[in-house]
């Protein structure tokens, strides 16, 4: 999700950039000192939440961190879960996000599962975006932030909804099928995210490969490039294929890895690709009676080319780095089911 | 981030392992299935040969998360007597162990189709352990006919 709005946001900032560059170097050294202490109480506070999702009780579900499978809660079954999302380092200067998911879900029957989620963000970004200008990530792309500015905020990002309906079971039909509808909404936001989820064992269902493909188009109402203070209602379209493969090595632990390719559209047709980017790494899994946690790392993979509609300066080393693309991603979901 | 800001999390995660739920061990099976019979090893692990001719076996199946230990009881004719959850551990499908799915078993020889949704019905949220305990009565029949 980006497209436009980077567009906007980046062209922005690199305008606003070239206007302020040669501000005071003390004051820039005190931001990037103040952005290290951020960082470094940002990981203290990561760290911390592990640990108490770590100690809650025993075992159940979500095999992948990004990639949804076709297993469900069964009928009256409930679980609530805990996601962390950090998104680590762009272009340059300092980036991180820390994206949290509260979710509820319930067994509406053994083959349909819905859920209820509350999502909110916190970042701070200093001189990440193109030509080294500081620019607000997509959750914040309707915040202002001057080139030189040290980008620090938080906010409740929004409402989420889900249905997941499971169409054939890995486990009597062979191969696994669900479908998959997520509204959300939020201050200046609306996206409808649809999946199509397949899934397939092997190996007496120790091994598990799940596949994804992800239609979202989404609105975004976002200053206007010529006169900030107005904003405008901006579309955009976003294409996912997912690839993840478990394996459950002993007991309760499962490990593999997941991959993305996430595509931008500015449009609702399929025109103005603008990024492309591709992610690649390890998973993990525990899964007991009621408590389970999944991890997952993913590093971009240096395969991004330019499309019709990338920002200039977004594409660095064959990475691509504009709004919600950055080089290093993190997630941990927590659950517990009763 | 420092490393030891890590090193905790397996620590914390380890000591929160699920606890093992044992309804039966394999002396409580074996009274439950043949009581009052005697037991005598076949010299393979966990299969016996009963007094009355019949067999008992000891299976363990993938359950969701852990294995799943099922004792099987199998008549003389080869047909299934009873089965017996010996341990069970996930988050739903306790209704594994209830006499009337299990009771699904009762008669079912190397012959019969044994499979999930078909002759044996399935528990919603326990498919994967309903399918494994079916497939793994349906392997010990299989497996005792072909040694005769």
């Amino acid at each position: 999700m980006v497209g436009r709005i980077c567009l906007r946001a980046s062209r922005l900032s690199a305008l606003r950039s070239r206007k302020k560059r040669g501000g005071g170097d003390a004051s820039q050294t005190a931001k990037r000192i103040h952005a290290r202490a951020s960082r470094t109480g940002c990981a203290v506070a990561l760290a911390a939440m592990f640990l108490m999702v770590g100690s809650a009780a025993s075992a159940e579900e979500s095999i992948f961190a990004f990639v949804y499978t076709t297993d469900l809660l069964p009928q009256g079954g409930k679980e609530v879960e805990q996601w962390i999302t950090w998104r680590h380092q762009k272009n340059g200067g300092t980036y991180d996000q820390l994206e949290g998911r509260t979710e509820f879900e319930y067994g509406l029957a053994s083959n349909l599962q819905a859920a209820v989620y509350l999502n909110y963000a916190w970042t701070q970004a200093y001189h990440n975006g193109p030509f080294g200008a500081t620019t607000p990530p997509e959750q914040f792309a309707d915040y202002m932030a001057g080139p030189d500015d040290f980008f620090n905020a938080k906010r409740f990002t929004g409402v989420s909804g889900e249905l997941i309906y499971r169409i054939l079971s890995p486990y009597t039909d062979g191969i696994g099928l669900a479908l998959y509808t997520e509204p959300t909404i939020g201050k200046n936001f609306f996206e409808l995210e649809s999946k199509v989820i397949l899934q397939k064992n092997y190996l007496d269902d120790l091994l598990t490969i799940a596949v994804n493909f992800t239609y979202a188009p989404e609105f975004r109402n976002v200053p206007s490039n010529d006169n900030p203070p107005v904003f405008n209602w901006q579309e955009e379209t976003d294409i996912n294929f997912g690839l993840a493969v478990s394996y459950r090595f002993i007991e309760n632990w499962s490990a593999g890895f997941e991959f993305l390719n996430e595509r931008e559209f500015n449009s609702f047709d399929f025109s103005h690709l603008s990024n492309s980017g591709y992610y690649l790494g390890p998973t993990i899994h525990f899964g007991g009676e009621h408590f389970f946690f999944t991890a997952t790392a993913l590093w971009q993979m240096p395969w991004a080319t330019v499309h019709t509609d990338t920002v200039p300066g977004s594409l660095v080393n064959h990475l691509v780095l504009d709004n919600d693309f950055e080089r290093f991603r993190f997630r941990l979901k927590a659950g517990y089911t009763f | 981030m420092k490393a030891s800001h890590w090193v905790w999390l397996p620590v914390a995660v380890i000591s929160t392992s699920a606890y093992a739920t044992t309804y039966f061990t394999v002396e409580q099976a074996q009274r439950a299935i043949f009581p009052g019979a005697s037991f005598t090893s076949m010299g393979q692990p966990n299969t016996w040969r009963t007094s009355n001719g019949g067999y008992f076996v000891v299976e363990r199946v993938v359950g969701k998360h852990e294995y799943i230990t099922v004792a099987i009881g199998i008549n003389p004719n080869g047909t299934v007597k009873q089965i017996e959850i010996m341990d069970y551990r996930e988050s739903y499908g306790y209704e594994v162990r209830d006499p009337s799915w299990r009771a699904q078993f009762v008669g079912k020889s190397a012959s019969s189709p044994l499979q999930l949704g078909a002759d044996i019905k399935n528990i919603s949220g326990a498919t994967l352990s309903s399918k494994h305990i079916t497939d793994g009565v349906k392997r010990v029949l299989q497996n005792l006919r072909a040694k005769g």
